[in-house]
């Protein structure tokens, strides 16, 4: 079966699964297991339709007609759209597996219509990112939106409302931003397929506008500053197994489509292009992770480090973009490797960290983490997977996010050294911010999981937690074991990914990996071995341990008991640091990034424009009415009143009018 | 054919005669749902008959002296489609109606009179008129007798309130129908005929005159700036009224005539589409500043009806600019917006007799005690706001694609989209607003104690919700078969 | 095919001494932590200790029981070892006795300051998990200290890494030890800035905040004994001397061997490690000159330590 074929099967699946869930809403169980089965059946259908095209590299073409003269349906699977595919793909098997558990949570409140929404949610994505055709990429990515904001509303409270509105609100803007971007192309191209903007030449202050418009649509969509104000709100609504698709595979839609448009469709030839990306990534990175510290509820925390992973993403992209711009070959190549390959291990330990989070919230129904506390004894399973994710996001070896890191700071390295002066200041300044992104990071995590999984229980749900059913603790180990093999075996994937890069580039490939090592250069200067760190780690684990075990005999056994020394005092459990008190030095460092945030919060700003708004418009309403049909109505009568003498009711009267008008007649008769 | 026409015509009239002789409270209703069944099947058929064809125009004069034609019947890809909607869409709100107007609502509990359901089904004929007429002075009568019936239908339930409102309508369409008097007296002057297709014979000049008449009255009826008043205040109307009149035929045969006059027009002189152009960029702005101090949700839907049909001006006044596409695009949007804002009146309606209140404010948590009318709040609200795959989005999509396309070569022309698109947003976000703040949340008081809907209310609603999904594809169909010929 | 350069390039040889030269910095991390109390000792007009009593301490530590309060999980169990293992990894690659790093693709230095982080992660973690008030504190200082002085080291390594043009330790070494310094003024700063940055890994005063023991009783060690605080030392003390060793073996590359000769690598290492220990001693005798700090005036001190890296990058961006 070809690979059009293969990816028709799969959304075919969601779509059926989608309604055949719906019309069993009444009996939840059974609409869940549809859905999640089918979301498992179609995954697995979409990770068989993409293989051969990110194996081989060939891209595959279909088109079909529509009843819209203008736009037929046209199917394109290149290595980009494979590789986002896949991943979308590998995230739903693993939630859809966690949904059969988690969704309890929400049995009678709505259980039964959230497997319609989340499977027309990702046939919807999936049909995006394989659409070639201008209109189909705008209706699936409004559908996208559509899907996700009812997932949004699950809850149906205030916040949910209100979240679900803003994010709507958002993603409606900047879609509209981006279909402006498509008229334009449309206007020079002469019709809405992918291809003929292709090889449309736009004049650069067009190209740039073009550029612009989308990045602001695309970059609303995937959360950089400043418009991620929806983020935060949207995601900690959502059930957790859907913010873990939001989060981890949505906004990286945003991402496709910048790439999409600023190198698929414009060709990057621009050098702004490239440095704009790098420039918001940076500070999205920054701001993103410094916003994340602030919080004590883990979902929104976890959002926030979206936004920060997101920015990333976007430095490896603007690197990539500028190596286009510039004609270097190995930037291009190197940088959107990196950026690639964090967009998939984004999305896979922040699939993890959100499903964790959902196993806390299935058990304790709460999200404040200072509510939490002592649950790697009471759930060891998600603790330990939670830890793996929590590792794999602070970059820390032997993981992916370290892997997929280096790749984007070697590429800021190779940015600071071939180029012009622009280039070799913003090289460096990427790369220290990158680095404080990875401290403050790593900070931030430490605090999450000492918090939530360290320590004493802080609450009574706390102490009452339980490990989460099997399918749940399936899923997140899962997604644990991906972050370590996409960790170890970097030098497997690294080809792979280094392929769509590099036909996205249009660079001459270049060998990036062999034997266990990767490189990030076609001359290379350092070299990275995965496998060969890991066991060295290893094994330099084991020798301390070995001495210990060694010496065992000498003492007496171990001993975990009692409380920790409090000076004397009678220790207390609220004696331990909570979460905003660990960050607290930090936050204060710091300040001035945190009261931007408050000055520039356009919500208040809104709140008022829109009250002025509308009493302006409540004064302005009857305006016409009073103004200017009453008068009329007025008038008439006014006219009438005046005139009502001629007719005085003296029928002699009349009969002189009859005379004057037939002397007034014939005298004009007569001049004729 | 011309005689199926005819009969889809005049049926209904027929019926009406009937119905208003009829006093058994049972039976009438049923028979009104009757006769609007049988133009239906007849619009159906009529369409049906076109397609097989095969020919682009069809057109039968009815009475002529001479060479002047008086009447006579067109068929087209656009009436015939039109058509259809208009006729259809009267069989289901007479549908509606006979599980809305009866003493169980608790908003205007009223038992039903045969003078409802006569004037309704003289509206159907009088709108089938409208749409398959070829000359002015066919489009003039019909347009004249859709005045009147609204005027007794507006004036229902006999309160001083809608008598006033109802006069109000009545007067200013008429005033509308000047322009519609000038435009027929004076392309008989010029032409000798009243056939809209004559305008093309005309010099440049004349057209104008004409075009401007017909845009007049066109105005008027369809309640553009500046006689938009009567129908916020027409709402005191029965629902099920306002979703036929206000959403779906009445303001409709506005739009409807000034798209037959711009498409027989051939070259169409550019100061048309420009007026045209403007004066509907005042209206939705207008129209979109007046949704902000509304709590009836039907007085919401009223100006929300002025600013769809604004867009329908666009397309239309961009279709006189010269673009093709804008023409397919105002026409899909005349067939969407029909569906889409006949259910969101009728939720409207079927909250009313539910609930008794149309206040949103006291409306709160739909969707846990009536879903139906819940998810039909939702769906309409996309679907006017343009999200896909409601249908709203595929009209406006082509609409602002030709209107960028011409903005090309005419700057002022984008600006005016960019102000359109913004528009569109600020719509979105503020039905979005409103379905958040009615449809989800916990159920308020008035909601809590809401009386369940008719089978005949449920059947509409799911009809029309399935319809505002699908007349997208059956527009986008049906305007563009290959062997159509272009205009 | 892949070709690396020389001194990334790893044979089987090299391999084999780069875990000696771990294992050798592994057997003499108590040494060093014993001179530098010998140092304070002395300056504090006290006899002090000998420099070998921390051998001692450790054997008497490893015979006492290892008891966590109840609340501790899996993570403060694994710690030490963790500590231990992340160090040794860096210590492995870093081009001590010979101007090549011996396991390259671990020797560069994106990985190493990350591998620092992993160390700093597990010690943060380690603090929160007991649920102690003391260790609590010490670990959220840890983090904070790291996120002030990451950025210090990388933009100083980072200029040198410029110059070199490589990231690699062995080949930053190697142009650093063979070739004249094509940007003399900026290396220097650079110098200057990395050596600042070390004195604030080493944990010297005034940036031993994590484990001050007059406020925080030693912070994230408070509730470990026996065999653990044991390894725990050990590893900080591993930490400084690894952390010294960038400097002096990377920044400061004279006398490593160029050949691969035994009596060149012997020498090298001679050479290697009276470096580390002046440099070593050098900062004992700086640290007990000053005294200790509000950790909140942290900040303003590292600025300083920035604003120096940058200068360097300046530097090295105007040609100097």
């Amino acid at each position: 079966m070809s690979t059009v074929n293969w990816l028709i099967a799969a959304l075919s699946v969601y779509v059926i699964g989608a309604f055949v869930s719906l019309c069993f809403s009444r009996r939840e169980q059974v609409s869940v297991n549809i859905a999640g089965v089918s979301g498992m059946i179609g995954g697995a259908l979409g990770i068989a339709a993409v293989a051969p095209v990110l194996v081989s590299n060939e891209t595959a073409f279909a088109l079909f007609q529509t009843p819209f003269a203008f736009a037929p349906y046209s199917i394109r699977i290149d290595g980009l759209a494979a590789f986002m595919v896949c991943v979308i793909s590998l995230l739903v098997i693993v939630t859809s597996l966690y949904s059969f558990a988690y969704v309890r949570e929400y049995k009678g409140k709505g259980a039964g219509s959230m497997g319609f929404f989340m499977n027309l949610f990702i046939a919807s994505m999936i049909a995006l990112v394989t659409a070639d055709n201008a209109f189909f990429f705008l209706v699936f990515f409004e559908m996208m939106s559509l899907a996700s904001y009812f997932l949004v509303l699950t809850e149906q409270d205030e916040n949910a409302t209100n979240a679900g509105l803003l994010y709507f609100f958002i993603a409606h803007a900047g879609s509209v931003l981006i279909m402006i971007a498509f008229f334009i192309f449309y206007c020079y191209a002469g019709s809405f397929e992918f291809s003929a903007f292709r090889q449309t030449e736009l004049s650069p202050a067009l190209s740039f506008t073009v550029f612009i418009l989308a990045f602001l649509g695309f970059g609303a969509k995937a959360g950089m500053i400043p418009l991620h104000g929806w983020l935060p709100k949207a995601h900690p609504a959502a059930p957790s197994h859907a913010s873990a698709l939001m989060s981890g595979v949505m906004v990286k839609i945003g991402i496709f489509g910048i790439i999409k448009v600023g190198i698929d469709l414009l060709g990057a030839e621009n050098l702004w292009f490239g440095v704009i990306v790098l420039a918001f990534g940076a500070v999205s990175s920054v701001l993103g992770v410094l916003y994340a510290l602030a919080e004590h509820d883990i979902k929104r925390l976890l959002a926030y480090h979206t936004v920060e992973n997101v920015g990333i993403i976007m430095m490896g992209v603007g690197v990539g973009m500028i190596g286009i711009a510039v004609k270097n070959p190995v930037l291009a190549v190197v940088g959107l490797l990196g950026g690639l390959y964090h967009l998939l291990n984004h999305a896979v330990f922040k699939g993890l960290l959100f499903l964790g989070a959902g196993s806390i919230m299935y058990r304790l129904h709460t999200k404040d983490m200072d509510k939490m506390g002592g649950l790697s004894k009471l759930m060891p399973y998600t603790a330990l997977t939670f830890l793996i994710g929590t590792m794999a996001i602070s970059a820390l070896p032997p993981f992916n996010g370290f892997v997929s890191e280096w790749f984007t700071y070697q590429s800021l390295f190779g940015l600071s050294q071939h180029g012009n002066i622009v280039l070799k200041i913003a090289g460096p300044a990427a790369i220290i911010m990158l680095a404080l992104t990875g401290a403050l990071a790593a900070l931030c995590f430490v605090k999450v999981y000492g918090i939530s999984f360290g320590g004493a229980p802080r609450s009574e749900v706390a102490a009452n937690a339980r490990e989460v059913p099997l399918p749940m603790v399936v899923a997140m180990a899962l997604l644990a074991i991906l972050c370590v093999l996409l960790g170890i075996v970097a030098s497997v994937v690294t080809p792979i990914i280094a392929g769509i890069s590099t036909a996205l580039s249009g660079a001459e490939s270049f060998a990036l990996a062999e034997n266990g090592i990767v490189v990030s250069d076609s001359a290379p200067y350092t070299a990275l071995s995965m496998p060969m760190i890991t066991i060295m780690l290893i094994a330099f684990i084991a020798v301390p341990f070995a001495y210990y075990a060694m010496t065992k005999g000498h003492r007496l056994a171990d001993r975990a008991k009692g409380n920790p020394w409090a000076c004397g005092y009678a220790y207390e459990s609220d004696m331990a640091i909570s979460a905003g008190g660990f960050t607290r030095p930090l936050r204060i460092m710091f300040k001035p990034l945190y009261t931007i945030r408050k000055t520039f919060d356009p919500v208040p700003l809104g709140q008022k424009a829109i009250n002025g708004a509308i009493k302006g418009a409540t004064e302005a309403e009857p305006f016409w009415e009073e103004k200017v049909t009453m008068p009329i109505a007025r008038f008439i009568p006014w006219i009438a009143d005046r005139i009502r003498w001629l007719q005085g009711g003296d029928f002699r009267v009349y009969c002189l009018y009859f005379v004057i008008a037939l002397v007034a007649l014939l005298a004009v008769a007569a001049t004729m | 054919m011309e005689n199926l026409a005819l009969l889809t015509i005049i049926l209904p009239f027929v019926g009406a005669v009937w119905v208003g002789l009829v006093k058994n409270e049972s039976l009438f209703p049923k028979l009104a749902v009757v006769f609007a069944a049988l133009a239906t099947v007849g619009a159906l058929c009529v369409a049906q008959q076109w397609h097989s064809a095969a020919v682009a125009v069809l057109h039968y004069p009815l009475i002529r002296f001479g060479n002047t034609e008086i009447f006579g019947v067109t068929f087209d890809a656009v009436s015939t489609l039109i058509g259809f909607a208009v006729v259809g869409l009267g069989l289901l709100i007479v549908l509606y109606s006979n599980g809305y107007l009866t003493v169980k609502n608790k908003e205007h509990a009223h038992a039903p009179l045969p003078r409802f359901y006569a004037f309704l089904l003289v509206f159907i004929g009088a709108m089938a008129g409208v749409v398959y007429s070829s000359t002015l002075l066919g489009q003039l009568l019909f347009f004249e007798i859709t005045g009147a019936c609204s005027w007794a239908l507006i004036s229902y339930y006999q309160t001083p309130k809608a008598q006033s409102s109802a006069m109000k309508a009545l007067i200013i369409t008429h005033i509308g129908a000047i322009g519609l008097y000038l435009a027929a007296a004076f392309l008989f002057s010029k032409a000798g005929t009243f056939e809209i297709t004559a305008l093309e014979r005309l010099d440049p000049a004349s057209k104008t005159v004409v075009l401007f008449g017909v845009l007049f009255a066109a105005w008027g009826k369809s309640a553009q700036f500046p006689m938009q008043i009567w129908l916020p205040n027409a709402m005191e109307a029965p629902t099920p009224v306002s979703a036929y009149l206000h959403a779906a035929s009445m303001v409709k045969v506005g739009v409807y005539i000034f798209a037959r006059a711009v498409m027989s027009a051939g070259e169409v002189p550019e100061i048309v589409g420009e007026v045209g152009l403007i004066m509907a960029m005042l209206t939705l702005v207008y129209g979109f500043v007046m949704y902000l101090p509304q709590t009836d949700l039907k007085r919401l839907l009223a100006y929300s009806t002025i600013t769809q049909l604004a867009y329908i001006f666009i397309g239309l006044s961009l279709f006189a600019l010269g673009s093709k596409l804008a023409l397919v695009a105002a026409v899909a949007y005349i067939f969407n917006h029909a569906f889409a804002k006949s259910l969101f009146f009728l939720v409207a309606g079927s909250l009313a007799y539910a609930t008794g209140t149309r206040s949103m404010p006291r409306l709160q948590g739909v969707i846990q005690k009536m879903p139906l009318v819940g998810v039909g709040f939702g769906i309409a609200a996309l679907a006017i706001a343009g999200v896909p795959p409601f249908n709203g989005f595929f009209s406006k999509f082509p609409l602002f694609a030709a209107g960028f396309e011409l903005g090309k070569s005419q700057g002022w022309i984008t600006a005016m989209m960019i102000i359109a698109l913004m528009e569109s947003v600020a719509t979105f976000v503020w039905l979005l607003y409103k379905f958040g703040q009615c449809v989800l949340g916990k159920p308020s008081e008035d909601v809590v104690n809401a009386q369940p809907l008719t089978f005949s209310m449920n059947l509409v609603l799911v009809i029309l919700m399935v319809m505002s999904v699908c007349s997208a594809f059956i527009a986008a169909y049906w305007l563009e078969t290959p062997w159509l010929t272009q205009l | 095919m892949i070709h690396l350069p020389a001194e990334v390039a790893t044979s089987g040889g090299m391999f084999f001494l780069g875990i000696v030269q771990a294992l050798i910095l592994l057997l003499l991390a108590p040494l060093f932590s014993g001179i530098s109390r010998f140092i304070r000792a002395r300056i504090q007009s006290r006899r002090g200790a000998g420099i070998l009593q921390d051998y001692r301490d450790i054997a008497k530590l490893m015979t006492r029981q290892n008891i966590l309060p109840d609340n501790a999980g899996l993570v403060s169990k694994v710690m030490p070892y963790v500590l231990i293992g992340s160090v040794s990894v860096v210590a492995m690659s870093l081009p001590l006795f010979v101007l090549a790093s011996p396991f390259g693709a671990g020797g560069d230095l994106i990985t190493a300051i990350y591998l620092f982080a992993l160390f700093r992660f597990f010690f943060s973690i380690a603090g929160l998990d007991s649920n102690s008030t003391f260790s609590g504190l010490g670990a959220s200082r840890e983090v904070t200290l790291g996120v002030l002085a990451e950025p210090i080291l990388m933009l100083s390594l980072l200029v040198i890494a410029l110059i070199a043009g490589s990231t690699n330790f062995g080949v930053m070494s190697a142009v650093l030890g063979t070739q004249t310094w094509s940007y003399p003024v900026a290396t220097a700063v650079a110098l200057i800035a990395a050596a600042f940055a070390v004195f604030i890994e080493m944990g010297k005063i005034p940036f031993d905040l994590a484990e001050a023991e007059q406020e925080l009783q030693e912070g994230p060690l408070t509730e470990y004994s026996g065999p653990a605080l044991a390894l725990i030392k050990i590893g900080l003390s591993l930490k400084s001397m690894v952390v010294v060793a960038i400097v002096a073996a990377v920044l400061l590359p004279f006398g490593a061997a160029r050949e691969y000769s035994l009596s060149a690598v012997v020498f090298g290492a001679v050479f290697f490690f009276l470096k580390l220990l002046i440099i070593y001693i050098l900062a004992c005798v700086f640290e007990n000159t000053l005294a200790r700090t509000r950790f909140m005036m942290a900040g303003h001190l590292t600025v300083v330590g920035f604003g120096i890296s940058i200068l360097a990058f300046m530097f090295y961006v105007i040609g100097m």
